[in-house]
């Protein structure tokens, strides 16, 4: 093999890594919090929405205070604001909770984009980047391992998340209602407290999802700011069988997938661009049809989840 | 429970035309908050919708896909399936629609055209039907597979207009090979509205004949209303459900085929415009119902054909639109929970009296 | 308090419940029942299948709210309103149907409960724990494995550990043997024995079975349609005296007129059939039956033997593992195809889950059987409502289903009203093979007598009839003869000339190879 071979596919791979490890890190927010609202037997399908009320929010608030990581928390909190107007409507008698997401979907993005139309010109401090590649002289290296503080809090999360909900009452609580409604009325549990309380925390995650969005890559609010990340999350969840740790691998999956496209026409190869970026999409089914079966549930699935019923 | 929805006549009407009250009511509050008189809002709204030739025109002209993407959520979930995959069928019934008319090429129009949207239908129904077959045999959830098949249509859009089946003679925009212009469908006489209306409402109207008045549609509500009785009266329920999956997801391979004949003339990705989410809003809105359909179809397409004034007159984001068609679904949504306390809320309201 | 190390410190108190009543909209599920719970007692309820033994305890724990009636603890009144304050008392209830966690380990299951503890679990400490507690324990369960791949009877050996564990002072079983083996039922119900006799626990024992009461309990109290019908020492009461207070001797039907016809060729034939229920167990296992023409065949048994999978499998709703339903003579597919050749019909119990939509009006309900029918059918395709509706109108009154109109919606009329519309609709077409379970309860009296009418009808025209009941009286007022389903196998067959209500009871009470005894003592 050349030695210019060589070159093209290290700074293929490089560019790979680089742009999965950034676009990874919404998808990984709000697929941890979606694997939280869908432990307590909930489906939020509305993520898409809560995304974008992030992103818009957060670039608000970085912009107002001039601090990015108050626009974080701004994002964060709008976010679960929308995760409890999901929980309230999804409480009462007869409401569906997958047609309730699909509207907070159609009605996020359009409140969003409407509030921000302002937002649209003026630049909000963006949050700073965190140098992984001091280390090394090669500057493609350094700039695909050039992250975001949120990546970290993301990945740290993660087992954060896996150990409350395996080693705190509240986690336990939450597995209960999420699996067993009768287990939890058996215990006086109350299941709707128990699952708005997860849904707000799932929105919370969404929204600073959406702020990495605006405040960091791609750094800007635009009316098209989310390519369906929110909606995403959702699969996203069943491919980590609602485990917070494969929400790391996967998002870094689908990442890379959806930056494979990319990455390969900055070397020149353009053919299939799209059909990659449908990868994370096919293999999801593949394994949603490998797993499933009319005898049985999907293995790991809350059995509450109203698609697994 | 989606499949049960069998229309509960003024019951179901005074809670949409409720709900549809108190989402215009916070929608006005909202604006008012903006700055704005929303009384002029509210009057610019029907302006926009239905105050000129024009602007009727346009919500006609936006109802129409409208209209048949809806029926890819209501027919199905009379079967007890929700589908959410209108907007993949849509594209699929769009590029269906484009290899038939670029292979009947030099045919009759009037042969070649109904074959082009037959076409579209049949690549929008096989689309479907996969999702319910994967559900009937598998056990695959038809709502997440549907989501999926969305992003899959889409990207499947991408690539063959951007390589295999692109017209290298359209700069601007990856755009598929044009169908011959003799094949595409005008405009209804007198209007400047194309006949994808008159398919629109057509097939509202049969599809609500076929679900209410057909064996066929009978055997659907059982089966959608209770699994159990339908097995228990003996019927053919894997059979039923693909049909009502394959049915639906024809209409919306129907509304990508319109929106190529008579709009584009190409597949693009023009054709991901989101009126597959809005199926979904109009199928909630019209409680299930085919002929209500028709009414909120004409209610979005009005809301969205309002947009451009609303901007022009108040300088506000075209996204207000969107606002209020989200509004409106999640009130129609909530006042679900009304369903049989209407009576005590109107015994209650003649007290007041 | 919920150490298993203080399990020695905390007293066992005493309970009372007095005048406890509970109403589920129209229906008086419980009524003025009052129980007394000695402490350190083995307590038996003891009552037919909707006798409000469940509910009862349901109130006792706060599940439900009763509508009257007191709870005392060593005399104190305590108001409970929600499970965690009855569990915070120290007391356990073992539901009728599993409440453990199927996604999560046996140890988390088995810390679940736990009342006052820290937000946090230390698991090496916890697991240390629950490990010495299992030693002290006659049976094991593995702590690592999901409950999931547990089986029915090791889920029930940890729902107890479970309330032990948790240190519970009184413990509710709600018939907990019956996924047991009878084995492993007398090793589970002697260690609490053995734990009763330490004073280290009352208990109060739900169950169906007279042997686990002869040999477990000391105090039996028995319910009859949400009453107290009897109570006492289980020493000073026979098995005849129990079956006699539980099945309400007193309860005599006016027997309808049933035509001296002779069977004739075997219309329904269920052969070998092996089915699973819900959760991937053997339900019916190589079960076989023949129903003939002219006559009406009784199954008898306690709810959860496998006649409810069998009447599935009969519907078309549950899937044959092995063997074959034969109808006239000829292999039966359960299509609509056959049902109509052959006149299948079926009465099944809970119609709104079971056999009817609820969003549709009565008129559609009444037609699920014939719209797509000739004559119900115009231009090939088109349902003719008029016709149906006419149709209905005629059913309604000849049945006399109390709607407002045929177009109501069906869930808008009551519980015997919607059996009526069901009734009316599997008996008003050719009824050659009618398959009814439990076609009377929640019925009243005249609407009872009315549908045994109908079914005794329906045989005189020469209709094959099995009627799975868990009404003893019912089946010996219709049935020509009866056979007793228990554990997915028919365990006794009899004449209803024969029959005899004590022995068939005791059958349904598990039990088997005692016949001869059973002969002995009544004669
Ligand atoms: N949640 C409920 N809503 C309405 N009716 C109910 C409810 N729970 C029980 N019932 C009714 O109350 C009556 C008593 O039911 P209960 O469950 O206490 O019976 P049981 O004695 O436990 O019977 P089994 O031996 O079948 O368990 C029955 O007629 C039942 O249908
Ligand atoms: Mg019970």
């Amino acid at each position: 093999m050349s030695v210019g071979g060589d070159i093209g596919v290290w700074s293929v791979l490089l560019a790979i890594v680089g742009s999965a490890l950034r676009v990874s890190t919404p998808y990984l927010f709000v697929s941890l919090g979606e694997t939280l609202t869908e432990k307590s037997g909930r489906i939020n399908l509305g993520l898409e929405g809560t995304l974008m009320m992030g992103a818009m929010s957060g670039y608000a608030v970085a912009l107002g205070t001039g601090s990015p990581w108050l626009g974080v928390l701004g994002a964060g909190v709008t976010g679960a604001a929308f995760g409890l107007l999901h929980a309230g409507l999804c409480s009462l008698p007869r409401v569906n909770d997958i047609a309730v997401g699909i509207a907070l979907f159609i009605f996020g993005t359009g409140f969003a984009v409407y509030l921000g139309k302002p937002l649209v010109h003026p630049v909000a401090p963006r949050l700073p980047d965190i140098d992984l590649g001091f280390w090394s002289s090669l500057p493609s290296l350094r700039a695909a391992l050039q992250v975001n503080a949120l990546l970290i809090i993301g990945i740290l999360l993660a087992p954060a998340m896996l150990w409350i909900l395996h080693n705190t009452r509240w986690g336990l609580k939450l597995r209960t209602v999420g699996d067993s409604a009768d287990a939890a009325r058996a215990l006086g549990y109350s299941i709707n407290g128990v699952r708005a309380t997860a849904t707000a925390i799932g929105g919370f995650f969404a929204g600073v999802g959406g702020a990495f969005l605006s405040l960091y890559y791609p750094g800007a609010w635009t009316e098209n700011l989310s390519s369906g990340q929110g909606l995403m999350a959702v699969t996203l969840v069943i491919f980590a069988r609602w485990n917070p740790i494969n929400c790391v691998f996967a998002a870094l999956l689908f990442g890379g997938a959806s930056a494979l496209g990319p990455a390969l026409q900055a070397v020149g190869i353009t053919s299939n661009y799209y059909l990659y970026g449908a990868a994370p999409y096919v293999l999801t089914l593949v394994l949603l049809i490998r797993t499933s079966s009319t005898k049985h549930r999907l293995f790991g699935a809350p059995s509450e989840l109203s698609i697994n019923k | 429970m989606i499949g049960a929805a069998v229309w509960r006549g003024p019951e179901a009407a005074v809670l949409t035309v409720g709900a549809v009250l108190v989402a215009l009511l916070a929608f006005g509050i909202f604006v008012a908050f903006t700055g704005l008189d929303p009384f002029a809002v509210y009057k610019v709204l029907y302006l926009g919708a239905f105050g000129s030739r024009f602007s009727i025109e346009t919500t006609l002209t936006l109802a129409a896909p409208i209209m048949l993407t809806a029926l890819c959520v209501v027919i199905p979930a009379r079967a007890g399936l929700l589908i959410i995959g209108g907007e993949g069928a849509l594209v699929l019934g769009g590029l269906g629609s484009v290899l038939a008319g670029v292979a009947l090429n030099g045919a009759p129009a009037s042969l070649a055209t109904p074959l082009i949207l037959l076409a579209g239908a049949a690549a929008g129904a096989i689309w479907i039907a996969i999702p319910a077959a994967l559900r009937q045999f598998r056990g695959v959830n038809e709502t997440i597979s549907t989501l999926l098949f969305n992003y899959i249509a889409i990207a499947l859009l991408n690539h063959l207009v951007s390589g295999p089946i692109r017209d290298y003679g359209q700069p601007l925009k990856p755009t598929s090979w044009p169908i011959p212009s003799a094949f595409m469908i005008g405009t209804i006489p007198g209007l400047s509205v194309h006949w994808g209306l008159v398919y629109g409402v057509a097939a509202c109207l049969v599809a609500f004949v076929v679900l209410r008045q057909t064996t066929f549609g009978f055997a659907l509500s059982i089966l959608g209303g209770n699994l159990r009785a339908a097995q228990m009266a003996g019927l053919p329920v894997a059979a039923l459900a693909l049909t009502a999956a394959a049915l639906g997801g024809a209409a919306a391979g129907l509304a990508g085929a319109v929106e190529v004949v008579a709009v584009h003339g190409a597949a693009s990705i023009s054709l991901v415009v989101g009126y597959g989410y809005a199926g979904i809003l109009v199928a909630f809105v019209a409680r299930q119902n085919p002929l209500a359909v028709v009414l909120a179809a004409l209610l979005v397409g009005g809301i969205s054909a309002s947009g451009g004034l609303l901007q022009r007159r108040f300088g506000m984001p075209d996204a207000a639109s969107t606002v209020l068609e989200g509004c409106i679904f999640l009130a129609v949504l909530g006042s679900n929970s009304l369903y049989g306390r209407l009576r005590f809320l109107q015994s209650r309201s003649a007290e007041v009296k | 308090m919920s150490e298993p190390s203080q399990v020695e410190a905390a007293r066992v108190p005493l309970v009372e419940v007095v005048g406890m009543t509970k109403r589920f909209g129209a229906l008086l599920a419980l009524n003025g029942v009052s129980v007394r719970l000695e402490p350190g007692s083995f307590h038996a309820i003891l009552g037919e299948n909707g006798a409000g033994k469940s509910t009862l305890v349901k109130c006792i724990m706060g599940y439900y709210r009763p509508d009257a009636g007191r709870l005392l603890l060593d005399g104190v009144q305590h108001d409970i309103y929600n499970p965690r304050q009855a569990l915070a008392h120290g007391l356990g209830l073992v539901y009728q149907h599993f409440t453990l966690v199927p996604n999560m380990t046996a140890a988390e299951n088995l810390v679940l409960g736990q009342t006052h503890a820290s937000p946090t679990i230390d698991w090496a400490n916890e697991r240390a724990r629950i490990e010495s507690f299992q030693r002290n324990m006659p049976f094991h369960v593995d702590l690592d494995a999901r409950v999931t791949s547990l089986a029915a009877g090791e889920k029930q050996k940890l729902e107890i550990l479970k309330q032990l564990y948790l240190g519970h002072r009184v413990m509710i079983l709600d018939e907990p043997t019956s996924v047991l083996t009878p084995s492993e039922a007398d090793q589970v119900l002697g260690m609490l024995r053995d734990l009763t006799k330490a004073g280290r626990l009352s208990v109060v024992l739900i169950t169906h079975k007279f042997r686990e009461v002869r040999a477990f309990a000391e105090d039996v109290t028995v319910l009859r349609g949400g009453r107290l019908v009897g109570a006492g020492k289980v020493a000073e009461l026979n098995d005849a005296d129990l079956a006699g207070l539980m099945f309400g001797r007193e309860t005599v039907f006016a027997s309808a007129d049933r035509t001296a016809t002779k069977p004739g060729k075997a219309a329904l034939e269920v052969r070998s059939v092996t089915t699973l229920n819900d959760k991937a167990m053997t339900a019916c296992d190589a079960l076989s039956l023949t129903v003939r023409e002219g006559e009406i065949l009784g199954v008898a048994g306690v709810a959860g033997n496998g006649q409810r999978e069998l009447v599935e499998v009969l519907a078309g709703q549950r899937g044959i593992e092995a063997g074959e339903v034969r109808v006239a003579g000829v292999h039966y597919d359960r299509s609509r195809k056959q049902m109509r050749r052959y006149g299948v019909h079926l009465l099944t119990e809970e119609p709104l889950q079971n056999s009817c939509v609820r969003g549709m009006s009565v008129a559609e309900n009444l037609s699920f059987r014939n719209f797509d029918d000739g004559a119900n059918v115009q231009l090939g395709c088109f349902v003719r409502r008029s016709v149906l509706r006419r149709h209905a109108r005629t059913l309604i009154q000849r049945y006399d289903i109390r709607t407002p109109t045929p177009d109501a919606r069906l869930d808008t009329l009551s519980g015997g009203n919607v059996q009526r519309t069901v009734l009316a609709r599997e008996l008003s077409g050719t009824v050659s093979v009618l398959i009814a379970q439990n076609p009377c309860v929640g019925l009243d009296f005249s609407a009872t007598s009315e549908i045994h009418s109908q079914i005794i009808t329906a045989r005189n025209r020469g209709a094959a009839i099995l009627l799975f009941s868990e009404d003893l009286d019912e089946l010996l007022e219709l049935a020509d003869r009866i056979v007793v389903m228990s554990e997915g196998h028919i365990v006794y067959e009899t004449p209803r000339a024969a029959a005899d209500v004590e022995t068939i009871g005791l059958y349904m009470a598990g039990h088997r190879s005692e016949r001869e005894d059973l002969w002995a003592s009544n004669a």
